[in-house]
């Protein structure tokens, strides 16, 4: 009978031909590598965008006076704003709000800096907006204001007795995608762990190519422990080519130890793989495999803050969706990689996780055939 | 008088109250090439696999070095090699490498240029299984069967849809296999195939062993009761003339 040692050498073995394997097959490594960047690229290029806020308004200029046509040169001067030369009659300018082609409209009226009776010139701007688009009009409005702050002090010299002062915490250069990054390496693990095995272990299944190791006195687990082995690593490297795109082309801020990191992206790996190993490992062909793996998988990719954060969510789905397995993951990552947590931070995570890996492979244990 | 490394004591399988394979016994010694012959549905293949302890015994027994097959299976397993009936692989794997895989499941670790040498295979070490004719497949099959140095060997209709001559080539390589003291158990459908390579043969039908002899004397039987063939016996046959036409090299 073999021995324990025995045992390992096929574990060793087959984790060896498993990953060579991975990188002869063209459509795999799309899968696994390439597929991850078109999301990420896509996502980064959106919030990417995003960061810069500016407006697109109209500026419909009723007044002849010199100093409203100053005032437009400026606006037009201004980064902050994306002046629409096109729609400046107030007619045209409407019909594009209202298409959402514009944040809004900055009226001058005819009196608008015409001099008033201390002198100098005065006038009030309408800023004509579509209710759906209420905060972008806000903020313009504040924009606007501190602008004409800075006229009205030139002009009339005042120093207000109070004021407030806006500071922000968000000033280390963390932005949005940097949160969105952490959702994407979620959808990355899930994609390996889940849909991968639930195509190839069918698919070897009705090939019979399983069938052969059941006439040998391989034992499950040895199998099991070999392909978590060559997918783990596979995942950390698509994990790692991740990392290498965000951080050249999107300046993905990281903050954490790659060592923590590395630890989450396992766990999160072996985990994720064990839920596709169940499925894969149950279903006697891919047409019951495919329906449960997008079962399970889907809702993960929902509820489990892929697309958008977690805290959007009403309360109610908040406490279902913490004891969701992708959850976890994706948090210890974005804890990690923006608050630099340790592994002591994230034991919350990381005990449910572990939990997770407890509960899917004892069910992919139970219910594995090699038929 | 070798001994009997098989022992198949009143072999049962019922499926929903049939009788599948009912009451089946033989024995098959050291270095012996023992064919199970039967239409499609005698109870062959179940037979085969229940001795490969790849389904429960329902009654009866099998032994192997004297081991209990449905009560050791993983040491039976270590004994045996199993040629499945359309051997499949693990695609873009190199046959070196899936030769390694398959020693791995036994432990063990071999010189797998010298296991595919043995099976001719010498030349495709380094392509993928997918990339195989059907000849070279069943032998590259074997060699990975045999990793492990088996007691016994089951073959599951080795030769069905391949060519003349790859059904030579394998006969050949079975007879090696058997000569290096090997036991081999196989189905087949093919008389011929039987005639020519099988020690002994078992006819299987509904799930009993009607006859069991050496091949010459069943055939010697069947003429003793007055059988005698309706057509003149030709010298040759029409696969003699294929071969003498299109000789014995492999074509794959």
């Amino acid at each position: 009978m073999q021995n324990f040692k025995n045992q390992l050498q096929f574990v060793s073995t087959y984790v060896k031909v498993d990953v060579l394997r991975l990188f002869r097959d063209k459509v795999a490594i799309f899968f696994v590598f390439f597929f991850p960047l078109v999301f990420l690229i896509i996502f980064g290029s959106i919030f990417k965008g995003a960061d810069d806020v500016s407006f697109r308004v109209a500026v419909v200029n009723q007044s002849e006076s010199q100093f409203s046509g100053q005032f437009v040169s400026q606006l037009q001067d201004n980064k902050v704003f994306k002046v629409d030369a096109e729609a400046a009659a107030l007619p045209d300018a409407k019909q594009k709000l209202n298409r959402g082609q514009l944040d809004a409209i900055i009226v001058l009226p005819p009196a608008f800096g015409n001099p008033g009776q201390a002198g100098y010139p005065t006038g009030t701007a309408q800023i004509v907006y579509e209710q759906s688009n209420e905060s972008a009009a806000g903020s313009l409005a504040s924009v606007l204001d501190s602008v004409f702050t800075g006229i009205n002090n030139e002009l009339a010299p005042y120093t207000p007795p109070f004021n407030a002062q806006l500071s922000t915490e968000t000033t280390e250069g963390l932005d949005r995608f940097d949160y969105t990054f952490s959702g994407l390496l979620g959808f990355t693990m899930l994609s390996l762990g889940v849909f991968g095995p639930t195509q190839v272990f069918p698919r070897l299944k009705s090939k019979g190519v399983l069938r052969r190791y059941k006439t040998t006195p391989l034992r499950v687990w040895q199998y099991f422990v070999g392909n978590v082995i060559s997918n783990a690593l596979v995942g950390v490297l698509a994990i790692g080519i991740m990392f290498a795109v965000a951080t050249l082309f999107f300046d993905l801020q990281m903050r954490g130890n790659y060592l923590v990191f590395a630890v989450v992206g396992v766990l999160g790996v072996t985990m994720l793989f064990g839920i596709g190993l169940a499925v894969g490992g149950w279903a006697k062909n891919e047409n019951q495999a495919a329906p449960l793996a997008q079962l399970i998988a889907l809702p993960m990719m929902f509820l489990s803050g892929v697309f958008f954060p977690v805290f959007l969510m009403p309360d109610f789905l908040q406490r279902i969706t913490a004891f969701i397995p992708l959850t976890p993951v994706i948090e210890a990552n974005r804890l990690v990689l923006t608050e630099n947590a340790s592994l002591l931070d994230i034991a919350p995570q990381l005990g449910i996780i572990g939990a997770w890996i407890v509960v899917v492979y004892a069910i992919a244990f139970r219910v594995f055939s090699w038929e | 008088m070798t001994k009997d490394v098989l022992v198949v004591k009143d072999l049962q399988k019922h499926y929903g109250g049939k009788a599948v394979v009912d009451g089946v016994s033989f024995s098959v010694k050291k270095g012996e090439i023992f064919g199970i012959l039967g239409p499609n549905g005698a109870g062959k293949t179940t037979t085969l696999e229940m001795l490969e302890s790849m389904r429960p015994i329902d009654g009866g027994s099998a032994t192997i070095n004297g081991i209990d097959v449905s009560k050791f299976p993983r040491k039976i397993k270590e004994l045996i090699g199993v040629q499945p009936q359309t051997p499949a692989f693990e695609e873009k794997t190199k046959l070196t490498e899936l030769i390694n895989v398959f020693a791995a499941t036994y432990g063990v670790r071999v010189d797998a240029m010298q296991c595919l040498a043995d099976v001719q295979l010498s030349e495709k070490a380094n392509s993928y299984p997918e990339q195989l004719s059907g000849g070279q497949r069943q032998r590259f099959s074997i060699a990975a069967a045999l990793v492990h140095g088996p007691t016994v060997f089951f073959l599951d209709e080795p030769t069905t849809g391949l060519d003349p001559q790859a059904r030579r080539n394998l006969w050949e390589l079975i007879e090696q296999v058997r000569d290096r003291g090997v036991s081999v158990v196989m189905t087949t459908h093919y008389m011929d195939e039987a005639e020519l390579l099988c020690d002994r043969v078992a006819v299987m039908d509904n799930g009993k062993i009607i006859a069991l002899d050496t091949p010459k004397k069943l055939i010697a039987a069947l003429l003793k009761k007055g059988f005698t063939k309706k057509q003149h016996v030709e010298q040759a046959n029409l696969e003699d003339v294929f071969i003498d036409l299109t000789g014995k090299a492999l074509r794959d």
